[in-house]
């Protein structure tokens, strides 16, 4: 199909709707047939420099002589583009996808090729230390927004061609652009299958975030507490998983790659445990189990036992409690759901106000709603202590907030209702869900259930790197994995 | 939810260990007053023999056939699939109760006598048919924390009560007669329900050895001698004129002023009856054809419920319900008269070339 | 959608039925510590001895012939929330423990609702009368207890705590310490016989 540069720019102009960053540049080559040629780009996504200088100059100091336009179509692509990054495209409707992605189109009238050299040049955040994810010792480079950026970070610390990058376009309308990232000879092909066909049954318009893609991503949907896609913002994490045969998906705008399967056990990780003495890194897993189930059952504990049992406080403590709670004119339970709901609304407030704002908030929180509302007597000391010790705890495993969260909540409620045996039933209801739960079809709590003692070396504790080193263990090879293992046996 | 997938033969057993160890946990003074620790340390081998011979068909069943009961009678008998599903249908209803009743009454009655106790049964049961409705494999998965749950409690409690051990007033001596020693054994009989589910689940499982129920049924009787040894020399007379001595046991436990086991034995108890019913209703669902499904699961539920109302309005039902030797009865069937009989049934189609 | 609003129903009827209303709330509940049996007049009077932080004890007097009506008596007239669980000690005066003490040895040792492993005490009258004054008394009591159990071979060292006096089969009798307020308070064992109580 022989291309026009009038049919080309009338249709563009009709998809965009005159939009105002279309730019087509149609200029005469020096030919001796008058041959047009036409650059189209969007504005502010292309480094103009580099534009002129390996796409404008060339092009136009080049003597074409007699050729005509195919000819002149191939010279383009042979001999005339001085850059490394030209695509030959296969339609015309490609055109609207490279433009908006800082691709300069170019193409010669009449001639049947189309080309995206290119030439991006829009201006992105730097790479710099994520905040979500603070290490000691370790690298301090983070993803960021743009996928050729984050696509270099991984590259330059796996320098093999086992490394495969796999384009997909998501979103109808945002048309966003998406790798995924693994090793060849790690990754289970039936996992690669399953995921590229969840990826391509999303029918959402526009894909803005990786987050918007987790759900199409789970083995159960969006109606489970905790999510079988891991989400990094650390390049070494992302290659660490990538070894063990997971898979990234990056999205073009987000800095948050997402891991697939992703393992209870692995909220647990951190880059520190792998640069840290092996005793230390235990010590700090156990801390975080710790920390978890503390942030998890105290309130509701609390709860339970100032409502239901108070004779299983020690005495010196019951008689603190009771006579501090005995001040206060609401019933326990109240108390504590009303101190972590305003807690989690303090919190959602300094996240969002501006920082120079942020320490005004901590000293309104700690001041007013804490010393205050004690002596006041509205609130007692033991509950918030109780509140805040599980609030703090919640941080310590900062990707599983949002369940910890949600099941705090349903211990307190459950815990001022029916006591201690209600949070029992409770947890044994949230562990069969655990249990019942996969990501990709590995159970989501691989290593605990189904055990596997050898894949336990760095569960709760972190094995030495000799011994790690000696066998990477794919995950694929995790017991009742529905995944098919067929690169190795 | 992976219901497909096979899963390892040993977990399979592992819980099926902690269903066996919850009957010692929800025992109300059912023992003989008159018999020695030895004379039931005797009655509980001799139990747990009879509960490894009740085991041996299904077992047979398991290595010849890798396949349980439901699934041989949908092969190899379809028109007689019903009327079985229907009989381990009411079997599992019937057991589940003869668990739910008492564990309800020892948590009214010991733990909080306010509560409702026809509401806890519900939500409990709510509970059940959740997990029941996620599969054999996802319940045996749990059974790995409860597992752990139930060694961190034994430790607990036995640690406990380390310090009121007395041998010098209750000996070793064997004393006993012949009427505590058949009253004992069928006692230890009880566990004998997890046959019967094996005979109903083992088919989703794999790498079967025939050790597992042999271990499975020594953990047992270990676990039933150790409370039984408890019982009996820390807590003496007054374990005989409270009920549930093993409540007792885990009140009576305490490490210098630190108190409050009772409520870790509670917890495991609850986990423990849980995990039953929510087998019960695993396998029921199974004996339906459809593993996992919920209506079946539901309609089950619903049935149970009802049973256990009727039950603490209507005395003679509960004692129906809680008749051991009814239950040992409907054991051997399930256990060994049906598994047996399709051992038959498949070596005769097997010669046929079926 | 249903599953949420399932969900919420099932919470509202466990608000309405589980028994939320009637627990025993930490502020409110009644904790004893201990409880004295003395006599005043003809009759038998059980003191519930409240826990509480201050130096003056906080009791109710429930006049009653024995511990488990005294208990009914306590919970639905004198103390609502009434909980024996802390229960650490009970103290017999010795002109009432031949009156008292059958119907109450039944009593706590098939109830679950008492702590196993609190003292049982016999006391002359002046102790009794000490323990209304002030609750050093008690820790006073209890010390003297833990040193009877750790120096003196011949008891066992679970003898002392309420279950393990019901504990021996086949023995007529058990041993449960006199606390006498002479000087400060004197511990000594005396045998009761099973026959007798």
């Amino acid at each position: 199909m022989n291309y026009s540069i009038n049919e080309i720019k009338a249709d563009l102009q009709y998809r965009f709707g005159d939009s105002a960053d279309l730019t087509v540049r149609v200029f005469t080559l020096k030919s001796a047939l008058k041959i047009q040629a036409a650059v189209i780009t969007m504005e502010g996504l292309v480094d103009k420099e580099q534009l002129s200088q390996s796409v404008l100059n060339p092009l136009l100091t080049f003597d074409y002589g007699t050729r005509d336009a195919a000819a002149v179509s191939e010279v383009l692509f042979s001999s005339v583009m001085a850059s490394s990054d030209v695509i030959k495209l296969n339609s015309a409707d490609e055109i609207v996808t490279y433009i908006t992605s800082g691709f300069a189109v170019l193409m010669a009238d009449g001639a049947e090729e189309l080309y995206a050299v290119g030439v991006q040049g829009y201006s992105f955040r730097g790479v710099s230390e994520p905040e979500s994810e603070v290490v000691q010792r370790g690298s301090r480079e983070g993803f960021t927004e743009p996928l050729r950026v984050n696509m270099s970070l991984i590259r330059r610390r796996m320098k093999t061609p086992d490394l495969k990058f796999e384009q997909m376009t998501v979103g109808s309308d945002s048309k966003t652009q998406l790798m995924l990232c693994y090793l060849q000879s790690q990754v289970s092909p039936d996992l690669l299958g399953k995921l590229k066909n969840r990826l391509n049954a999303c029918d959402l318009e526009t894909v803005l975030a990786s987050g918007y893609l987790s759900d199409y991503l789970e083995d159960n949907g969006s109606g489970s507490l905790f999510s079988g896609v891991g989400i990094s913002e650390r390049p070494d994490t992302v290659c660490g998983k990538l070894t063990e045969g997971r898979i990234a998906v990056i999205v073009d705008g987000t800095p948050a790659v997402m891991i697939v399967p992703h393992l209870f056990v692995e909220e647990f990780q951190g880059v520190d445990d792998y640069s840290n003495r092996t005793y230390y890194a235990a010590f700090i897993r156990l801390m975080k189990y710790l920390s978890f189930f503390v942030s998890v059952f105290l309130p509701g504990l609390y709860v339970a036992l100032a409502q239901f049992h108070p004779e299983y406080f020690p005495t010196w403590l019951l008689i603190n409690t009771s006579e501090s709670l005995a001040q206060t004119p609401f019933p326990v339970t109240i108390e504590v759901l009303a101190i972590t709901v305003v807690y989690e609304i303090m919190k959602e407030a300094g996240l969002r106000i501006p920082k120079s704002l942020g320490h005004a908030v901590s000293i309104v929180g700690a001041l007013v709603i804490g010393d205050s509302a004690v002596n006041a007597g509205i609130i007692s000391a033991s509950t918030l202590m109780v509140v805040a010790t599980a609030a703090i705890c919640g941080y310590v495993t900062s990707p599983l907030y949002p369940p910890i969260m949600m099941l705090r909540l349903m211990f307190i409620v459950v815990g001022g209702f029916t006591g201690l045996w209600g949070i029992t039933l409770a947890t044994a209801v949230v562990l069969i869900g655990m249990c019942a739960k996969t990501s990709l079809g590995v159970p989501y709590l691989s290593s605990l259930s189904p055990f596997s003692l050898r894949r336990m070396r760095d569960v709760f504790i972190r094995a030495g790197w000799k011994r790690l080193s000696k066998h990477t263990i794919r995950v694929q090879k995790f017991p009742e994995t529905e995944v098919q293992d067929a690169n190795r046996g | 939810m992976q219901t497909e997938v096979k899963f390892s033969s040993k977990r399979f057993l592992l819980s099926l260990l902690l269903c066996a160890c919850s009957v010692i946990l929800l025992q109300n003074n059912d023992l003989s007053s008159n018999a020695s620790f030895t004379f039931n340390a005797v009655c509980i081998a001799a139990g747990l023999a009879v509960c490894f011979l009740f085991f041996l068909p299904s077992l047979a069943l398991k290595k010849k056939t890798d396949s349980d009961v439901l699934s041989l009678a949908r092969r190899y008998t379809p028109k007689l699939r019903i009327p079985l599903a229907v009989f381990y249908a009411l079997y599992f209803v019937y057991t589940a109760l003869y668990f739910l009743l008492p564990y309800i009454d020892m948590f009214h009655t010991k733990y909080f006598p306010e509560v409702t106790p026809c509401l806890i049964t519900f939500i409990m049961l709510l509970g059940c048919a959740y997990a029941a409705c996620k599969g054999v494999n996802v319940i045996s998965r749990f059974g790995i924390f409860l597992f752990l749950f139930a060694l961190l409690t034994n430790i607990l409690m036995f640690g406990g009560s380390l310090s009121e051990l007395d041998f010098s007033h209750y000996g070793f001596e064997l004393q006993g007669d012949f009427n505590s020693f058949i009253q004992n054994t069928l006692y230890f009989v009880t566990p004998s329900f997890i046959a019967a589910i094996f005979a109903c689940c083992s088919g989703v499982t794999k790498n079967f050895r025939f050790r597992q129920p042999v271990f499975t049924l020594i953990f047992t009787g270990l676990k039933y001698t150790a409370i039984v040894f408890f019982v009996w020399f820390a807590l003496g007379d007054y374990a005989g004129r409270q009920t549930y001595p093993a409540f007792v046991l885990s009140r009576v436990a305490h490490f210098g002023p630190f108190a409050g086991i009772e409520s870790f034995y509670l917890a495991l108890a609850t986990m423990s009856v849980f995990m039953i019913v929510a087998l019960f209703l695993c396998c029921i669902s199974r004996g339906a054809c459809t593993d996992g499904d919920r209506k079946t699961v539901l309609i089950f539920t619903v049935i149970i419920f009802a049973l256990y109302v009727t039950a603490t309005y209507i005395n003679s039902v509960k004692e129906i319900l809680v008749n051991p030797v009814l239950l040992i009865l409907l054991t051997f069937v399930a256990a060994v008269m049906l598994p047996a009989a399709y051992i038959f049934v498949g070596r005769k189609s097997n010669a046929t070339g079926n | 959608m249903r599953r949420g609003i399932s969900i919420l129903l099932i919470i509202a009827v466990a608000t309405v039925f589980s028994g939320c209303d009637n627990s025993r709330q930490i502020e409110t509940a009644s904790i004893i510590k201990n409880v004295s049996v003395d006599r005043r007049g003809s009759q038998v009077v059980y003191t519930f001895y409240r826990l509480s932080s201050g130096e003056t004890p906080w009791g109710i007097d429930v006049p009653a012939d024995s511990f488990e009506e005294a208990c009914a008596l306590a919970r639905d007239m004198y103390i609502p929330n009434l909980s024996l669980a802390k229960l650490e000690l009970l103290m017999l005066s010795e002109d009432v423990y031949e009156e008292v003490m059958q119907d109450d040895v039944d009593y706590i040792s098939t109830q679950a609702s008492f702590s196993p492993i609190a003292y049982v005490t016999l006391c002359d009258d002046t102790t009794i009368e000490k323990i209304k004054e002030t609750n050093r008394t008690q820790r006073v009591i209890e010390e003297q207890l833990i040193l009877l159990k750790k120096n003196n071979p011949s008891v066992n060292i679970n003898y002392l705590s309420i279950f393990n006096n019901f504990a021996r089969r086949g023995e007529d009798s058990f041993t449960v310490p006199f606390i006498s307020s002479e000087k400060e308070l004197k511990v000594s064992e005396i045998e009761i016989n099973r026959c007798i109580i």
